[in-house]
């Protein structure tokens, strides 16, 4: 069974800026002009793929082809407007470096809150701890508050914490690029290990070279269509032609 | 456009560990808000117990965090309100009421648990948006979050208040056995205004300017600075008797808390001025009643949040 079934997915987006009711006043003038159709347009359509497990699949498109969107959906950030995503198995997103973070709080702390957000019990926390914090390599700053970190530093620390929640599925928006090349190494072996065990890996990166690398597969999005499904180094090299040739 | 036709590439047979995923960690996402999804799933809530707890400690920690006495705080902060309150009202009263800044008191602490959760539990779905926007969990979990953060303080006041009581003469007598319930009943109602105000300003930020306000006038319409029976029991309007501080406590589940918490640790005080000698035993039927106008209140504001969860990452 594969890990992430997407079918027929959908996502429409209305354009709220101009003509959304952002007020109770705006509302209440607007009361009748709601009805109008509103700007709206599909951030996604028609997308359908599975992701078994073992495989990392890597998202490409340009700016607005949906890659963001995709990976919100399936993270359950956000509900599909057409068709649907089946999940089997926990999924653990890293969309943003530092899920919940809090600056006035020690590493300590959100280290524990931000596990603690990703679905971990305080138990298995507590037994991780050591690992996630000597992975970061920040175990002489841990009780420090999170605002004295360097933007690096916090960094490390988010994708310490998102790579040792034993996740099933993993998400991984832009942030393979966190920190220096060493740590760069370090989090890509850690993806291949998680990849060899068992795991899903959906990645977005406007890196092509490393996607090509890492990747099993490569998901080529195009303003919200599925352009491609393949196998990596031919469909990036598709990718590069057409994005060349306009 | 030069695509292909999208096609599912072969699959590996690589040598994958076969993982066995429990039933309960299969997921479908799709378009549908049925009644089904309205439901809250227990045993998802469960699973993230330990994201509420996080959730009160952090609300908790982050209020304190950068001052000197820290936690004392909330200890300080009540005590220090009721210095000043007795010493104003000791003072300057003109009040005829018995111990008014114990009768005062008594109203305030339970109303600033209120007050206090309603604007933290309309804030707690926009306040958290960094965290909303990026990462699936219970939406719910937030306002409970903030309630329970108010809740811890409220423990702390009532501590504070019991040693106040005890201090001015009055003490605890076997009524405040009520406290628990009246405390639940106030949660329940509390609980659904914090969702149905944090689901809704999401959409509509100026619920917060209009709380400012309406808190203000909520606290004056609610017996917290005069006793209920200010409202006048009974008058008689075009031949009809009629009951101002009876129709109070229908209009106002919180005159009805607030008055109940006065009765059962200062007092009674009737409209002809007749005071109760202490704490009194409370009238049921009126706890009975407030509770279940606080349920429909719950369920209500549970469905306001409800149907638009899954809206709230792409509004913020």
């Amino acid at each position: 069974m594969p890990a992430i079934s997407v079918r027929d997915l959908g996502k429409l987006y209305r354009r709220y800026d101009s003509n959304r009711p952002r007020t109770l006043q705006e509302s209440v003038i607007q009361g009748m002009r709601r009805l109008a159709p509103q700007e709206q347009f599909w951030a996604l359509r028609h997308v359908e793929f599975d992701v078994e497990r073992g495989i990392i699949v890597g998202v490409i498109g340009s700016n607005g082809a949906g890659k963001s969107t995709l990976l919100r959906l399936i993270g359950r950030v956000g509900a599909p407007d057409e068709g649907e995503v089946e999940v089997r198995g926990r999924v653990g997103s890293l969309l943003d470096v530092g899920i919940g973070f809090h600056p006035d709080l020690t590493g300590r702390e959100n280290v524990y809150i931000s596990s603690v957000i990703s679905g971990l019990t305080r138990n298995r926390v507590h037994e991780r701890f050591n690992d996630i914090v000597a992975f970061a390599e920040l175990e002489e700053f841990i009780d420090s508050p999170l605002r004295t970190y360097s933007d690096g530093m916090q960094m490390r620390l988010g994708f310490a914490v998102a790579i040792h929640t034993e996740p099933d599925i993993l998400l991984i928006d832009e942030a393979l690029t966190v920190g220096d090349m060493a740590f760069q190494r370090k989090c890509l072996e850690r993806v291949v290990r998680f990849r060899n065990q068992g795991g899903a890996i959906l990645v977005v990166s406007h890196d092509l070279d490393l996607l090509a690398d890492l990747c099993d597969h490569i998901l080529w999005l195009d303003r919200g269509q599925m352009a491609a499904y393949g196998q990596s180094a031919e469909t990036v090299e598709a990718y590069v032609s057409q994005s060349s040739a306009t | 456009m030069a695509s292909t036709s999208p096609q599912n590439p072969s699959v590996r047979s690589a040598s994958v560990p076969q993982v066995s995923i429990p039933a309960n960690e299969i997921h479908v996402y799709d378009a549908e808000v049925g009644w089904r999804n309205l439901l809250p799933d227990l045993q998802e809530l469960h699973k993230y117990r330990f994201l509420l707890r996080n959730l009160v400690v952090r609300d908790l920690k982050v209020r304190y965090k950068n001052s000197v006495l820290g936690v004392l705080w909330s200890l300080l902060n009540p005590l220090l309100m009721m210095v000043v309150f007795s010493l104003v009202f000791g003072v300057l009263s003109n009040n005829d009421i018995r111990q008014y800044s114990v009768f005062f008191l008594v109203g305030l602490m339970p109303w600033n648990f209120f007050s206090g959760s309603v604007l933290s539990g309309a804030n707690s779905i926009t306040g958290n948006a960094h965290l909303v926007k990026k990462v699936y969990f219970p939406r719910l979990l937030l306002p409970v979050a903030a309630l329970m953060s108010n809740l811890v303080n409220f423990f702390i006041a009532l501590a504070v208040l019991v040693v106040f009581l005890y201090a001015s003469g009055i003490g605890l007598t076997v009524h405040a056995l009520w406290v628990p319930l009246l405390l639940f009943t106030q949660i329940l109602f509390t609980l659904g205004l914090a969702f149905m105000l944090g689901g809704l300003h999401v959409f509509y930020r100026d619920i917060m300017m209009i709380l400012d306000v309406l808190m203000l006038a909520w606290f004056f319409l609610t017996p917290v600075m005069y006793p209920l029976s200010r409202f006048g029991e009974q008058v008689t309007i075009l031949g009809i008797p009629f009951m101002p501080a009876q129709v109070m406590r229908w209009l106002n589940p919180m005159a009805s808390i607030i008055d109940g918490y006065r009765t059962v640790l200062w007092g009674t005080i009737s409209s002809a001025g007749h005071v109760s000698a202490g704490p009194a035993a409370m009238d049921p039927a009126y706890l009975l009643r407030t509770f279940v106008t606080a349920m429909i209140v719950l369920v209500v504001g549970y469905l306001v949040f409800a149907r638009r969860q899954h809206l709230f990452a792409e509004a913020l």
